[in-house]
């Protein structure tokens, strides 16, 4: 039998006991998420850094059938991210786009871009589309494939990014053309020649 | 014990708090094939959604997916090793991520 004193004691140790079984769990899981975290780079890093440094606009996207004005900025991130966007403005919150390594900022391509559209997922249903992105010095030229076969050349503008120069672009397709169905299936980059010296498919059209 | 508790309580706020702060996962790190998606749930809240890929020039899609007509909003499709695009101001969305090719990644939205 245990006495007034040793109840409470035994009661004390019980919850002592599960207090630090909690304090265990909350520890252990906490361990548990860093360790996944390191292992695995899910971006929320390079998210977090995309907030802190400013955009500089590299190109513009002109207004065209209702659709507003936009620009091409660029964004060097602390984590080691040259970022390429398409935003209204530096600061504005409707920014979208990609970030590569800067050791890699083109994937190895002569020209490297992202496809912007709203609407959709069928052309016909797309109502505004965008092609924006970066280009190697050696790119001369620069012009988007339509699925008619029809080519449209690409503004192309001189930028330093750190110490590498660039050519960078903003392009808009056509609403007439989304209308048709007729849909940019590529944007060729061309040397001084004339050779092509890259090609990259939008995977659509 | 008090000091036990309250550190015991400051730690799974903590814990807690910083789930909620940090980007949903809504799928987590995998190997994706062409054609292979992804979607969170639908919310009014969302800010932006992107995917990232371990290893670079690999083709995919981040869109947003509204409730009432399952449009496609702000849709970017590129080969950027993190793709993101935001969500627009006005009604219920949600993330939507595709793949076009074969690769590691994982798609998120805060």
């Amino acid at each position: 039998m245990f006495g007034d004193g040793e109840t409470r004691s035994f009661a004390g140790g019980g919850v002592r006991h599960w207090v630090a079984l909690g304090l265990g769990v909350v520890i252990a899981g906490a361990v548990a998420g860093s360790v996944v975290a390191g292992q695995f780079d899910d971006g929320s890093q390079l998210s977090a850094a995309i907030e802190e440094s400013d955009l500089v606009k590299v190109a513009d996207i002109p207004s065209s059938d209702g659709a507003p004005a936009k620009g091409v900025y660029v964004q060097v991130t602390r984590t080691g991210h040259l970022c390429v966007w398409e935003s209204v403005s530096a600061t504005s919150r409707e920014r979208g786009g990609g970030c590569n390594t800067v050791d890699d900022p083109l994937n190895g391509q002569a020209l490297s871009y992202t496809l912007s559209y709203d609407g959709g997922p069928v052309v016909t249903d797309v109502r505004t589309a965008t092609l924006f992105g970066l280009a190697t010095p050696q790119v001369a030229r620069a012009a988007v494939v339509m699925s008619d076969q029809t080519k449209h050349d690409i503004r192309l503008r001189n930028v330093r990014i750190g110490d590498a120069d660039y050519r960078a672009f903003g392009y808009r397709v056509r609403r007439s053309d989304l209308k048709h169905g007729i849909a940019p299936i590529a944007v060729i980059a061309l040397d001084a020649s004339g050779a092509e010296i890259g090609r990259q498919t939008t995977g659509i059209g | 014990m008090r000091r036990a508790l309250a550190t015991f309580m400051v730690l799974a706020f903590l814990a807690l708090s910083s789930t909620a702060v940090a980007a949903y996962q809504y799928a987590p790190p995998r190997q994706w094939t062409p054609g292979a998606s992804a979607g969170s749930t639908y919310s009014s809240n969302w800010l932006a959604n992107y995917f990232m890929t371990w290893g670079s020039g690999y083709d995919k899609t981040v869109t947003f997916i509204r409730n009432t007509n399952y449009g496609w909003y702000n849709t970017k499709r590129g080969t950027s090793d993190y793709l993101e695009t935001y969500a627009p101001f006005d009604g219920t969305y949600k993330a939507h991520c595709v793949s076009h090719s074969y690769f590691w990644g994982s798609c998120n939205v805060r």
